[in-house]
């Protein structure tokens, strides 16, 4: 499968007509603000600025269309999050999906977990293929019969209708976060999740709303103390006990919940000292880690800055395994990135099946790949006007400068409104999944 | 010094963001702001090591005293703010034409002026609580700028080549940031007495107007502008979620910005500015 590094392999587009043409019709606010792969790679859930949520499932495998394999159509949409006015503190809570994140299938429906700055929910996305008909106090149009017009009983059967697929929200877990909720996570346990904000990290049960543990607080008693947020944070996928959150100034601190009730001593503290020649007035900014990321082996963690992912041995604290550029040639443009607020973009990463490739994405619609066997690493462009269904994706380069090959792009012809925050990788396959503003792409390995 | 520019200029920068951060959707992103503050706090610790380095160079004469209104205690509570001002008196001598119509002008935007005060005032409060006071003492005595701007190796550098040449030579854009520095200082050193008054606040602005006016020569709009801003609501701002403990209690705007001042010390993070 891919256990061969893949980079033998070329990606083929594999675009989701289906979606492109619905955002095409929508309104601009339905930016992409998220995107997951369910556990099996069946179902790929985005959601977006406007509060919906978009499921898609990948067509099943037949004989008769061998060439629609593995195509991902529209499943399920529903609108999880509206706006809220927080009226005591006069403010207004966007209904923006921030992180959406599957639970493990236990049944035939599917449940996953969205959430915005401040709510959780739980929901459960099932079909309906039957419908019960043969009602004794209501005719077939749902009105009520008068009982007095009854002569004879009957028992209602179920027949067959066409499949629907209706989501509704099973739990919602709310009022635990005075700030702004950056990241939810589902235990291996499957019995419990975290939330975590600017300040703390909360653990809830799956079954209770009323109730959740605050289990990390890094706010100081002086807020004027404040010098770091955490950013981002996961359980590790096997250890149901561990879990590890990311901060502002680019450590990352792994915990153990059996050692206390209130986790904010670490049991490790992963940090790479500062390179000196590097500092700028922007150095703090570009080592806020964006995002933090197991393995799936539960080995290694993989954190995003803004210029590098770094790959960490959990055995080694002081120094990353590995580092990698997503595009150094940014570095000396940091001072306009502040200006116009790119500098401040939090860029997620994802690992493949068997991780042995890194994925992340950058400007102008690139996204890069990094390779951690071979060390080698490709740039590639998700853009309607390069692709083409079925075509190969062409790999692209960023001349730094000196002179500009035919088909290279220069550091200044890059576009930063076009910026590819959200990927995902499928749990087995070579499919991914790629957010530009507002269009999802879906690539996968070209068919032999 | 284009370092110092650039430094005014990311300064200029953060305040806008901080302030388009109230007004967003969705409340203030306190991640955000805190890299914010980091980047507001590094720009000015340059821009003001700059400005200290020239300021030992020029001579001191007689302060002027009245609009002032300073007293004993408060000198000896910012000591090295004082010897500052005396340095800074004299560079004001030199633009006595404009400050009546200007301070005409000003009365109208008392309001306004005073929070502007209360924000740059947070930065000079932690300039002189912070060890950045050290470095102030350090300049004093001519130690090499190293010591102020040991994170920024490039920015120090030219900081070393800006002092040897008098700030003279630099003319009026060298000058009036300084004034306006240190008038936003005094202005506190009276607020932080004083305590809830906004009628004294006003007051002072006012006279002090002048040099809020000729400060901003080389950022004028933007810094009006933000006087604008910061001043209609700046209370507002103390009661947001994502600021200070004592906006988290129920007390009214103004008295959050009275608490705040008060406790102004020490001033680690831009986070005070909200």
């Amino acid at each position: 499968k891919n256990e061969i590094s893949p980079f033998g392999v070329d990606f083929e587009i594999l675009v989701s007509l289906v979606y492109i043409k619905a955002l095409l019709c929508s309104v601009a606010a339905d930016i992409i603000s998220t995107v997951e792969f369910n556990s099996t790679g069946e179902l790929l859930a985005t959601g977006d600025k406007g509060g919906r949520v978009v499921v898609f499932q990948r067509e099943q495998e037949s004989k008769n269309q061998p060439h629609r394999r593995g195509e991902y159509n529209v499943y399920s949409t529903f609108q999880s999050h509206e706006p809220e006015f927080d009226y005591l503190k006069s403010l207004e809570i966007e209904e923006k999906i921030n992180k959406i994140r599957w639970l493990p299938q236990q049944n035939a429906a599917y449940f996953l977990l969205s959430t915005n700055d401040k709510t959780v929910k739980l929901w459960k996305i099932s079909e309906r293929d039957k419908r019960p008909e043969g009602y004794n106090l209501k005719d077939e149009d749902g009105r009520i019969r008068d009982p007095t017009t009854i002569t004879t009983l009957r028992v209602p059967v179920l027949q067959p209708m066409d499949l629907m697929v209706e989501a509704t929200p099973r739990r919602v877990f709310s009022n635990a976060h005075t700030y702004h909720i950056n990241s939810i996570s589902v235990n291996s346990d499957y019995e419990t999740f975290m939330s975590t904000d600017d300040l703390r990290i909360n653990l809830w049960n799956l079954e209770i709303t009323n109730r959740s543990f605050n289990i990390v607080d890094i706010k100081p008693a002086n807020m004027e103390e404040l010098t770091e947020v955490i950013t981002a944070a996961e359980f590790h996928p096997h250890q149901c006990n561990t879990f590890v959150y990311s901060s502002s100034k680019g450590s990352i601190r792994l915990c153990d919940m059996r050692a206390s009730a209130l986790c904010d001593n670490h049991s490790k503290f992963f940090e790479e000292p500062e390179d000196p020649s590097n500092r700028s007035f922007f150095s703090e900014i570009i080592s806020s880690i964006s995002d933090v990321k197991f393995s799936h082996s539960g080995r290694y963690l993989m954190t995003r800055d803004y210029l590098t992912v770094k790959v960490w041995d959990l055995n080694m604290e002081s120094k990353p395994l590995e580092t990698y550029q997503v595009h150094d040639y940014l570095r000396s443009k940091l001072c306009s990135l502040y200006e116009n607020d790119c500098i401040f973009d939090k860029f997620e990463c994802v690992w493949n099946g068997s991780d042995s490739v890194i994925m992340t994405g950058s400007y102008n619609n690139f996204f890069r790949m990094f390779d951690r066997n071979t060390k080698r690493d490709v740039t590639l462009e998700a853009s309607r006007e390069n692709s083409k269904p079925r075509a190969i994706l062409k790999p692209r380069k960023v001349c730094v400068g000196g002179k500009r090959r035919k088909d290279e792009i220069s550091v200044d012809s890059l576009d930063f409104s076009k910026k590819i925050i959200h990927t995902a990788w499928h749990p087995s396959e070579n499919i991914i999944a790629v957010a530009a503003t507002n269009n999802l792409y879906i690539f996968q390995d070209k068919v032999n | 010094m284009e370092y110092k520019v650039e430094a005014h200029r990311i300064m200029s920068i953060s305040l806008g963001k901080i302030y388009n951060s109230r007004v967003q959707r969705g409340g203030i992103k306190l991640h955000k702001n805190l890299l914010v503050s980091l980047v507001l706090r590094s720009a000015r610790q340059v821009y003001l090591s700059d400005y200290y380095s020239g300021a030992c160079l020029n001579a001191q004469s007689e302060r002027e005293g009245n609009e002032w209104d300073i007293t004993d205690s408060e000198r000896e509570k910012f000591p090295p703010s004082a010897t500052e001002c005396d340095r800074v008196e004299s560079t004001e001598e030199t633009q006595p034409n404009e400050q009546p119509e200007k301070e005409r002008e000003y009365r109208e935007n008392d309001d306004e002026v005073k929070s502007d005060q209360v924000d740059c005032t947070s930065t000079l409060q932690e300039q002189n609580q912070n060890s950045s006071l050290d470095s102030v003492a350090k300049v004093s005595s001519e130690t090499p700028p190293e010591s102020i701007t040991e994170p920024k190796e490039s920015p120090s550098d030219s900081a070393v080549a800006e002092r040897d040449s008098t700030p003279e030579a630099n003319g009026e854009s060298h000058q009036p940031p300084k004034t306006h520095v240190c008038s936003n200082r005094k202005r506190s050193a009276e607020e932080s007495e004083s305590g809830d008054s906004p009628q004294k606040r006003t007051k002072v602005a006012s006279s002090n107007a002048k040099e809020d006016e000729e400060a901003e020569e080389m950022d004028t709009s933007n810094v009006s502008n933000l006087i604008t801003i910061f001043g209609s609501s700046f209370s507002g701002l103390l009661s947001k979620e994502s600021a200070k403990p004592e906006a988290e209690a129920e007390d009214s705007g103004q008295i959050c910005c009275d608490q705040m001042l008060k406790n102004l010390n020490p001033w680690s993070t831009a986070i005070v500015a909200f």
